[in-house]
């Protein structure tokens, strides 16, 4: 009879085992941006991230359970920390995929109102679901139901333990107050819940958790050097390596992906494979005290082994912005200027051919609002109400004998410089062949071509860093530089390269942008993520930079606006670009058709 | 009688009655749908002046807005525009959506916003005088975004400013019910509603749901339309294309109105 109890358990919450309902399974990964968007509905906070949830163990009531259960204890339940919400990867709690679907959506919601509630863990959930089946008629029609099939589903086994009735006793909405006395590692893990962060040890530590964690500076993370080749095995701590490659960068996860370590399944890192990979050197590991959200940061050495690539002399330096000492650090930035040279000029690529040609045709349609001048002495047409002033004159002779008019194209009065972040996260992928630099790299082309068409003065530069000592900015097309199949090979032999100091590009665009001699000047950035780099700029104090570095710009007359294909959509752009300057593109594939969108609706006339 | 209904979200008709004893121009700034004409129409009848709204364009010319000579069997003749006629009898002139007007069309408004206040017709060489009771007023959205556009500060520094927002959900219940005769319940889940929705802008779509659409939402139920229908034709089918969005949508709508087939 135990055994029973235990196997329906383990069914009803575990991952990875035989699931009495995994016909109706829903992944939380087909689910993940309907959920993120879901949360910012129910007014959680934008910079939350989403993630799937670790397995926990459940301490206080091990021994229990697994007298219960003959299983071990482990419960993959949705919660939260500062950073992120994690959900278990896949639901199959109920017969009923519809049940299992609205159960994502619950658990969500419940998160964005979590930190309105107070008390113990139970009592914090008794609140917020009440609340959400109070505010939404909708989910009191799914909490019954769910609750209801729950409920159930434990009758078949029989005689019910304490355990269970305590559960029953628990989901009652109207019994919040003297559930108060319950803790809620008394009362079998329910899947409907918001839990205690995964790294207590217990799940009873409930004084802690009476408010909501505050977001640590990252100048508190204790960092720890290590070499990857003698200490490697020491990623693998106590902790799952899923769990912990969870958090890795992008950057890193491209790395992974790149000498096939398996992320997900294994254990421990191929440490051959990594350590083989080139440019690797070293690895640091960050750690907060609290959570287990281990970042791994890697330092990667430039070897300029790539002949083509040409600095030009030895680079210059700029001032950056220190948010902490309010001031600014003095020719704190190299700048290093880079061309590439000895490439082969290409033409436009087969794949874009058609796209050009429909942008082209949208930008020709554009020129259709030609200006117009009118009381000519001659020209393409009469102008009836210039005829017109002119009959109603009574005295003819001095009123101008003009009444033509004639349309021309007007070069527009626009310098347009385009920056694009070709930093290492670049590298990952949007789709299985794709990845964002791909998507870059044929945005630039299809926006040279469009702007070709216009006539409009535009560069564009891309760049990448390596701490403050070497900023890489390639020079792709500068503003003298005509389009032509030169220009189109740069872009074609664009690498994605280290990191994203993005405060100090912005200032060399800026500087170039000045010197133009246009009255409007669009800086139009094209990021994948938020300033950061390996040294302190990251955080907090390369956001502060970076929104310095656009204040400045704005001062020069610059219009800055940022593109970024970044689907979380980040609290940091508002701040940074103002509300109106940046535009999100979710879908990274779109971002070569919306880029000249972008520009037409900046520069319209 | 009033036949425009308007419920005050601030202080903004003391303002305008202020501003219009002071013959100031006025600046509305706020997002669409959230009840700016109304506003205006319903000051008009407050003080009885005579509203000429223009919606403003990029093809808006000052001779639009001014006047042109026409022609009959008997000859030429001026014809006065919307601005001009408002400047000798008085009225308020509502220029809608200024910034979609080209620049070289506003500055015709600059000796009538400032203490000039007085419009030359460089057609016919008059300058009128503006009327006692002659009052401008602007609007624009600010969500805007174009870099070639945007107010010139020297025209924008003649007018007083008002920033309109959404109503309270408290007054946008009493408009919804006012508007459409919906009773409290459905009101209040269509404001739970947009007020959810709104949460998302800036960071999942561009504009948010406006009083106008949840007045038309309870319109259509009002007229005894299925309210999961009423709100997916009028709520959620204009704010986005992009199927997740929508589909997150339509959950939040199921949340409130249970969903029936169409
Ligand atoms: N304070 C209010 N009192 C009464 N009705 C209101 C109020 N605010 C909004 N409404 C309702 O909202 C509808 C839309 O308002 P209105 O047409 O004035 O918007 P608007 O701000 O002019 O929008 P747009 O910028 O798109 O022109 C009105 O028809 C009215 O039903
Ligand atoms: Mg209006």
């Amino acid at each position: 009879m135990e055994e029973h109890i235990g196997k329906v358990w383990n069914n009803f919450l575990r991952k990875k085992t035989d699931r009495a309902f995994s016909s109706k399974e829903i992944l939380f990964d087909e689910k993940s941006r309907a959920l993120k968007i879901f949360y910012h509905l129910m007014g959680g906070q934008k910079a939350q991230e989403l993630h799937v949830t670790d397995k926990r163990l459940v301490s206080r009531s091990r021994t229990l359970l697994e007298k219960i259960s003959g299983f071990g204890s482990a419960f993959y339940l949705s919660w939260q920390d500062e950073r992120a919400l994690y959900l278990p990867a896949s639901i199959a709690y109920f017969d009923d995929k519809e049940l299992n679907q609205t159960t994502y959506f619950w658990l969500t919601a419940m998160a964005a109102v979590f930190h309105t509630t107070r008390g113990s863990y139970v009592q914090r959930n008794l609140q917020a679901s009440k609340q959400l089946v109070e505010r939404y008629s909708g989910f009191a029609v799914f909490y019954e139901k769910a609750v209801r099939r729950s409920i159930e589903q434990r009758q078949d086994m029989r005689d019910l333990h304490d355990k269970e009735l305590l559960f029953i006793d628990s989901l009652k909405l109207e019994t919040i107050d003297s559930n108060c006395r319950y803790s809620i590692d008394d009362i079998y893990p329910f899947g409907l819940w918001i839990y205690p962060p995964i790294g207590k040890t217990t799940l009873l530590d409930e004084e802690e958790d009476e408010e909501e964690p505050q977001r640590a500076p990252d100048s508190l993370d204790k960092t720890e050097t290590l070499e990857m080749k003698k200490q490697s095995n020491q990623m693998d701590d106590k902790k799952e390596s899923d769990g912990l490659l969870m958090f890795l960068p992008d950057s890193l996860m491209s790395i992974l992906e790149q000498v096939n370590v398996d992320r997900s399944e294994d254990d421990s890192f191929d440490e051959d494979a990594l350590y083989n990979a080139q440019d690797l050197d070293e690895i640091t590991l960050g750690r907060k005290k609290a959570n287990l959200s281990a970042r791994i940061k890697m330092d990667l050495d430039v070897q300029n082994n790539q002949s083509e690539q040409y600095p030009v002399g030895d680079g210059h330096f700029i001032d950056e912005w220190d948010y902490k000492k309010e001031t600014y650090l003095k020719n704190y930035v190299r700048i290093r200027p880079i061309v590439d040279i000895n490439i082969e000029e290409i033409d436009l690529p087969k794949r874009l051919k058609k796209a050009a040609k429909r942008v082209q045709n949208e930008f020709d349609f554009m020129q259709l609002d030609r200006l117009k001048s009118s009381n000519l002495d001659s020209g393409d047409d009469i102008n009836l109400y210039s005829y017109l002033e002119f009959k109603s004159h009574q005295n003819r002779s001095l009123h101008p004998n003009r009444f033509y008019e004639s349309f021309y194209k007007k070069s527009r009065d626009v310098a347009t410089l385009m920056l694009a972040d070709i930093s290492l996260s670049t590298e990952a992928g949007i789709t299985q062949e794709l990845r964002i630099i791909d998507v870059i790299k044929d945005s630039l082309m299809l926006f040279c071509e469009a702007l070709q068409r216009l006539d409009d003065k535009f560069a564009i530069y891309a760049f990448s860093s390596l701490k403050n000592s070497n900023v890489r900015f390639h020079i792709i097309k500068n503003f003298k530089q005509p389009y032509s199949s030169k220009i189109r090979a740069q872009i074609d032999n664009i690498k994605p390269g280290y990191y994203t100091r993005l405060g100090a590009a912005i200032r060399e665009s800026s500087k170039i942008l000045k010197k133009q001699p246009h009255n409007n000047k669009l800086l139009l950035i094209i990021s994948d993520g938020k300033p950061n780099d390996v040294d302190r700029y990251d955080g907090r104090y390369g956001i502060e930079d970076t929104k310095k570095a656009i204040l400045e710009a704005k001062k020069l007359g610059i219009t800055p606006f940022c593109v970024t294909v970044d689907t979380e959509a980040k609290e940091y752009l508002p701040y940074l670009f103002g509300r109106g300057g940046y535009t999100l593109i979710r879908d990274g594939k779109k971002l070569p058709k919306a880029l000249p969108q972008i520009y037409i609706n900046l520069t319209k006339q | 009688m009033n036949h425009n209904y308007y419920l005050q979200q601030s202080n903004e008709i003391e303002l305008f009655e202020a501003a219009a004893s002071m013959r100031l121009p006025i600046l509305i700034k706020g997002p669409t749908g959230c009840g700016k004409t109304r506003f205006i129409e319903s000051m008009g009848e407050r003080l009885n002046l005579k509203v000429y709204t223009v919606v403003c364009h990029d093809d808006l010319s000052a001779a639009d807005l001014v006047g042109r000579h026409l022609i009959d069997e008997s000859g030429t003749y001026w014809q006065d525009g919307p601005l001009s006629k408002a400047v000798r009898e008085g009225g308020i002139c509502y220029l809608d959506e200024i910034i979609e007007a080209r620049k070289d069309t506003t500055v015709v408004l600059h000796s009538l916003a400032d203490y000039r206040r007085v419009l030359p017709i460089d057609r016919t060489g008059e300058l009128i005088e503006a009327h006692p009771d002659f009052m401008l007023v602007v609007s624009y959205n600010p969500g805007y975004q174009n870099i070639l556009k945007g107010m010139k500060p020297s025209t924008k520094q003649r007018f007083i400013s008002l920033s309109f927002t959404y109503p309270t959900p408290e007054n946008e219940q009493e408009i919804v019910i006012n508007e459409s005769g919906v009773d409290e319940s459905v009101a209040k889940k269509l404001i739970a509603i947009a007020t959810d929705i709104r949460q998302l802008q800036d960071s999942d779509i561009q504009e948010a749901v406006s009083t106008r659409l949840l007045v038309y939402a309870a319109k259509l139920i009002s007229r005894g339309f299925d309210p999961y229908q009423a709100c997916m034709h009028s709520i959620v089918g204009s704010l986005s294309d992009d199927d997740e969005l929508l589909e997150v949508l339509e959950r939040l709508i199921v949340l409130h109105f249970p969903k029936t087939e169409s």
